[in-house]
């Protein structure tokens, strides 16, 4: 047999313990798995979940189709997902099997550096683990949302989850949850009746489905309507499809000290809002100006007035986005190529050496575009970074002028659906690049130290290189989703 | 199976003799007939329908749905390059259905700029129809009540046994030969999801009044997401009214009204009980609305009134005045 495909990482973060020495650590999410490595070596340190075996996790048959369809719900999947275990208590300290998911797509480092938050794709979970001294992961919560989460973002304090799914709904969760066992409030008990009579309905089939339902609720009146079993407050909703959700906290101009809070909600339908935080109730405007679906927004921290967008236009936005103003529109093709549509994968902002940088990756590319963020809120372009796969994620070491790419070392270059021929051997999980200093323009020099090759070494789980083509395709969707977003308009009526 | 179903050709027929009759331009105007528009009275609102809406409303043309209205400046344009108005929309009938609503109030606030939004297809082509027949109607009334020498207008009794002023006879125009104020020229209809596009039509404050008249109840409870009225689509409606705006509403299911209230604010109910949108809406008094005109317009002379009222059933009004945002906290 041929050698094994090694699954790429898909969600790469930095995290900085701040304790009496500062340690740091870079997690990444793998399948069903997170790792977590030594920043300075690459030395691997942990893998979570701990107990799970080797054949399960390279079992794909476990990855249901769900994380690959992200458009209109179709009916079959309106089976309700029970969680795992009931109950108000949900701090499993017990050991978590991997069974129950193929893959995390969303993982968010906490800014202290003690706690990591993960999405679980199949069980829709938002598990918190606390991240030890020693690099090893414990989960403290799992949490299963209603519907699919899209995004997560934690707000300025990081003790509340803000968590965007694909109904287009906004909840904000408690990062830990109380002591005391969450309580549901009480409904007014209303009995059930339908709430058509026959002064409402009129044509001949439809009174007598109300016959029918005046029937049968008096047969079964008693159905409990389960619902979350944890501390969680809807804050803000689309009628759409929530592709990414953005805190930002701004100092007043005329108020010293005095600081206000915003939620930035991106939606399948070109719409970017803004609204307060937490009266989330209240609009303050929206950012209009794509025309395709929006499936990023970057607010960068040394710069919170300003806001990068993007999603399926061939270009970013730069927004004043408190005045929903468009500064600058940014293309991202060279030459305008009707044929090939783009969609934003990820948009990092880091300041580096003084200059204020902006990372973007499109679904697909190889190519790391690099611009600079001037004062007056206008990307300048800078030469782009080639890698030896797609980009996934970055993640960014600000201290070392240097960041992290893990790139897609199974698909070919430059496609998200044709596999590489064969394995390269030891296959490139990340790269990583650092800014030349002194230099004018923005340059990069690849590092080849001990991180690198120690990541890459070590390896992930195994894909037999003779995988069948149905799996290829569900290990593809599981990465390369966005491209779903984008509506196909048929017959309308 | 090749040839199209009779009630297709029927319409198709419809159309087209509507069409060279309004070519020839033959002195009297027929408004359209209903029973030719006619549609399935559902329309799933989380599909991508082939819609046109404004990138934003800065880049709405509004010239071509008011044209009394454009700005005579001809270099007054706004960011799609459109003509601007020398007034923005403030009145909305979301999910306007026939225009029965449009039509009366049309008469009411002739000043206003009214627009009915609409997501069925052959529903807001008969309103488009009906409105550009009851302008045409309007434009002949006054050039004849003109050029017929300082006849007064004719006289003709817009109904027997109605009050000509009432809204009744302003909704069924087919009879009604009296010139209008504001001739029709301040309501018009476009089709849109406004559960997703409202914010692409409407600015912040922008709204005096919204009307949402008997709206699709979706009675099963798994369809409740679609509503109109919701927590969510409440903050939409929230930052598109001024401070001290009217939502209207109005069904004729029980349930939906407690759903209606439950989700503004119910009678007696606390301030700052609960927070949320809620904040954000204050419910209009009884006395208030026994002055209003337009309750009576909503609740007589919109198609579903009428029918509501043949069927004998009951009609829930419920009225909330947007408040003025809270404070930030501290």
């Amino acid at each position: 047999m041929a050698a094994n495909f090694q699954l790429p990482l898909q969600c790469l973060q930095y995290l900085e313990k701040r304790g009496a020495e500062s340690q740091r650590f870079l997690i990444a999410s793998s399948g069903g798995k997170i790792y977590s490595y030594a920043a300075e070596t690459g030395q691997r340190l942990s893998s979570w979940p701990q107990d799970v075996d080797a054949s399960n996790a390279n079992n794909s048959k476990a990855t249901e189709t769900e994380t690959g369809s992200e458009d209109q719900a179709p009916p079959e999947k309106k089976r309700k997902v029970s969680p795992s275990e009931e109950g108000p208590a949900e701090t499993s300290k017990s050991t978590v099997k991997a069974s129950t998911w193929s893959s995390i797509p969303c993982l968010v480092a906490h800014s202290n550096g003690d706690y990591v938050i993960a999405l679980t794709a199949e069980d829709k979970c938002v598990r918190v683990l606390r991240l030890k001294d020693d690099g090893t992961l414990e989960q403290l919560s799992e949490r299963c949302m209603p519907k699919r989460p899209c995004s997560i973002a934690l707000t300025d304090d990081g003790n509340t989850i803000l968590c965007g799914d694909k109904f287009g709904d906004v909840y904000s969760l408690p990062l830990l949850p109380g002591n005391e066992p969450y309580v549901a409030p009480k409904l007014p008990n209303r009995p059930k009746v339908p709430s058509a009579t026959p002064l409402t309905v009129h044509s001949k089939r439809n009174l007598e489905s109300l016959e029918q339902q005046l029937r049968y609720s008096q047969k079964n009146s008693t159905e409990e309507k389960n619902s979350l079993n944890f501390q969680h407050q809807l804050l803000l909703g689309h009628v759409s499809l929530l592709t990414d959700v953005a805190f930002v906290t701004v100092p007043q101009d005329d108020n010293f000290g005095k600081k206000r809070s915003y939620i930035l909600t991106g939606d399948r339908d070109e719409h970017i809002r803004v609204s307060r935080y937490p009266q989330a109730h209240i609009i303050e405007g929206y950012c209009l100006g794509h025309t395709a679906f929006v499936t990023k927004l970057c607010i960068p921290q040394y710069a919170p007035g300003y806001l990068i967008s993007g999603g399926g236009d061939d270009y970013l936005l730069v927004w004043k986005w408190s005045e929903g103003r468009i500064l600058q529109k940014v293309p991202l093709v060279k030459q305008e190529s009707e044929t090939t549509q783009v969609t934003v994968r990820g948009i990092w902002a880091t300041s580096i050496g003084g200059s204020n940088i902006v990372l973007v990756a499109l679904e697909g590319s190889s190519n790391l575009q690099c611009f600079v963020l001037g004062s007056d809120g206008t990307l300048k372009p800078q030469d782009p970074i080639e890698m030896s796969g797609n980009v996934l994620d970055v993640a960014i070491m600000e201290k070392d002028s240097t960041i992290v790419v893990s790139v897609d070392c199974i698909r070919e270059k430059g496609s998200t659906h044709e596999w590489r021929a064969s394995p390269t051997s030891p296959s490139n999980l990340i790269e990583s690049f650092r800014v030349k200093p002194g230099t004018e323009n923005l340059e990069w020099e690849p590092v080849t130290e001990s991180l690198v090759t120690n990541i890459n070494m070590g390896g992930s789980s195994g894909i037999p290189a003779d995988a069948d083509t149905k799996q290829r395709k569900e290990l593809n969707d599981v990465l390369y989703s966005l491209g779903n977003l984008r509506k196909k308009h048929g017959e309308d009526d | 199976m090749s040839t199209p179903p009779a009630k297709r050709q029927k319409r198709d027929q419809y159309r087209k003799r509507a069409a060279a009759a309004a070519n020839e331009d033959t002195g009297k105007v027929k408004l359209p007939q209903k029973k030719f528009y006619r549609q399935r009275a559902h329309a799933n609102p989380f599909s991508d329908h082939q819609l046109d809406y404004p990138l934003s409303p800065a880049h709405m043309d509004w010239s071509s749905h008011y044209p009394a209205f454009v700005n005579p400046d001809p270099e007054q344009k706004n960011l799609a390059g459109a003509r601007k108005l020398l007034k923005d929309v403030e009145v909305v009938d979301i999910g306007c259905g026939f225009g029965g609503l449009l039509v009366g109030l049309a008469p009411l606030l002739p000043e206003t700029l009214m627009l009915g939004m609409e997501i069925r297809t052959q529903v807001i082509e008969y309103v488009e129809n009906r409105i550009q027949a009851l302008r045409t109607q309007q434009n002949q009334l006054k050039n004849s009540s003109t050029t017929a020498s300082e006849s007064p207008a004719p006289a003709i009794p817009a109904e027997p046994a109605t009050d000509g002023a009432s809204p009744d006879a302003a909704s069924t125009p087919e009879t009604s030969n009296s010139p209008v104020p504001g001739g029709y020229q301040n309501i018009s209809a476009l089709r849109s999801n406004t559960m997703k596009f409202f914010p692409n039509f409407f600015g912040k404050q922008q709204l005096s009044k919204i009307f949402i008249c008997f709206p699709d109840p979706h009675f099963k409870a798994k369809k409740h997401k679609a509503r109109i009225i919701s927590e969510n689509l409440n903050a939409e409606y929230a930052y598109a009214l001024k401070p001290g705006g009217l939502l209207y509403t109005i069904t004729d299911v029980e349930e939906y009204h407690h759903w209606v209230l439950r989700h503004f604010r119910e009678e007696g109910e606390h301030e700052a009980s609960e927070g949320g949108v809620k904040d954000l809406f204050e419910r209009v008094s009884e006395e208030e609305l026994a002055s209003d005109p337009c309750v009576e317009v909503m609740r007589e002379s919109t198609e579903e009134g009428k029918k509501v009222t043949r069927n004998k059933g009951n009609k829930y009004v419920a009225v909330f005045r947007r408040k003025a945002d809270p404070e930030w906290p501290a």
